[in-house]
């Protein structure tokens, strides 16, 4: 695949999923740089924020699969980035997310990840899928939870602390029949 | 295999310059395993070292423009990373280089990419200026910026206090 080119549109009844951009940076800056980023497990200074958003795309350039931009169909907007996740030294393929400051509250973030999810499951081939949030992440763990995710106590830990919420396979979910 | 659409690739005589790609990581990663990588930010874990190798690409689509990995000519072998840089948070747009093989120190490659990158920021991206900032104690550095040409600027300012910066003259600009 060709970035961004390739990258292939996801939609949902009120989103669309695409290649994330330039045009996002002032918004991944600002909720980095906040007090909000800490939570996500991210450095909060800018040039982090900078190295933490190119490596975003670069996920996407050298996987051929990523976080997408999650768009507001209605206004076009950008709420957020979600998808598939699994840099080097990953201990699994994770789900994740994250909603720009004012997007938060409004389901963009659930349905977003359960179609990455679906992707990921379906056109990955994934057999299963982990989201990493940190322990004082209400919201996060929240949305885990809204996914049928829950927390897997033998899952290597991403790092000590961080929560590993597992999600229900392909087969629960009805993308793939069961091998049986 | 997945790679960023529309970068350019550069010539040398010894050289290719292009947008790194997934092939070169792992010469890249037994780079940054080594004392060798105490300039670029230190020995880091795993994880650590991708984010710093996985982010040059994303820095060539928010940028338009970026650091090219060097490789040799006759074998593809991957030899290290030169090229433009402009972080966020950088005061100015640098040429930066790093030489990733061993074998590779020493033979001039990096001055090499290094004046083929400097040439194209310049008369390609239109740069009017350009900078390296280099750790004090980086004595190769140093010698290459000078071989380059490049003189010290002390009142530019600088990312880190501790850097120098050496400021390249226009290529040409006093044949």
């Amino acid at each position: 695949m060709r970035y961004p080119d390739d990258v292939p549109v996801l939609e949902t009844e009120r989103l669309l999923l695409r290649a994330p951009s330039r045009e996002d940076w002032p918004a991944y800056r600002a909720l980095m740089t906040s007090p909000r980023g800490e939570g996500l497990g991210r450095p909060h200074t800018e040039s982090r924020a900078f190295r933490d958003f190119a490596l975003e795309i670069g996920h996407w350039v050298h996987f051929g699969d990523g976080p997408w931009k999650v768009c507001r169909k209605d206004t076009g907007e950008s709420v957020g980035l979600v998808g598939p996740w699994h840099p080097v030294g990953w201990p699994e393929n994770e789900i994740g997310w994250m909603t720009w400051k004012g997007a938060e509250g409004r389901g963009y973030a659930f349905e977003a990840a359960a179609a990455a999810r679906a992707y990921a499951y379906g056109t990955l081939g994934w057999d299963t899928a982990v989201s990493y949030i940190g322990p004082d992440n209400a919201r996060s763990r929240k949305l885990a939870e809204r996914l049928g995710a829950v927390i897997d106590p033998d899952a290597t830990e991403l790092d000590p602390g961080t929560l590993t919420h597992r999600h229900p396979s392909p087969e629960a979910l009805g993308i793939r029949e069961s091998a049986a | 295999m997945a790679h960023l659409a529309g970068t350019p690739t550069l010539e040398t005589e010894r050289l290719i310059l292009r947008a790194p790609a997934l092939q070169d990581w792992e010469t890249c990663r037994a780079f940054m395993a080594t004392e060798r990588a105490r300039f670029t930010g230190g020995i880091r874990s795993e994880h650590e070292a991708w984010r710093g190798f996985g982010h040059i690409v994303g820095h060539w689509a928010l940028r338009g423009f970026g650091s090219f990995v060097f490789c040799d000519r006759a074998t593809g072998a991957t030899l290290g990373l030169a090229g433009p840089w402009y972080p966020s948070t950088w005061p100015e747009r640098e040429i930066g280089w790093s030489v990733w093989r061993d074998e590779a120190e020493g033979k001039g490659y990096a001055f090499e990419a290094a004046r083929a990158a400097i040439a194209h920021a310049f008369d390609t991206l239109g740069w009017d200026s350009a900078v390296s900032y280099i750790d004090p104690d980086n004595a190769r550095s140093i010698a290459l910026a000078e071989r380059l040409g490049a003189v010290r600027d002390a009142a530019a300012p600088r990312p880190d206090p501790t850097d120098l910066v050496y400021r390249h003259p226009k290529p040409g600009a006093d044949a």
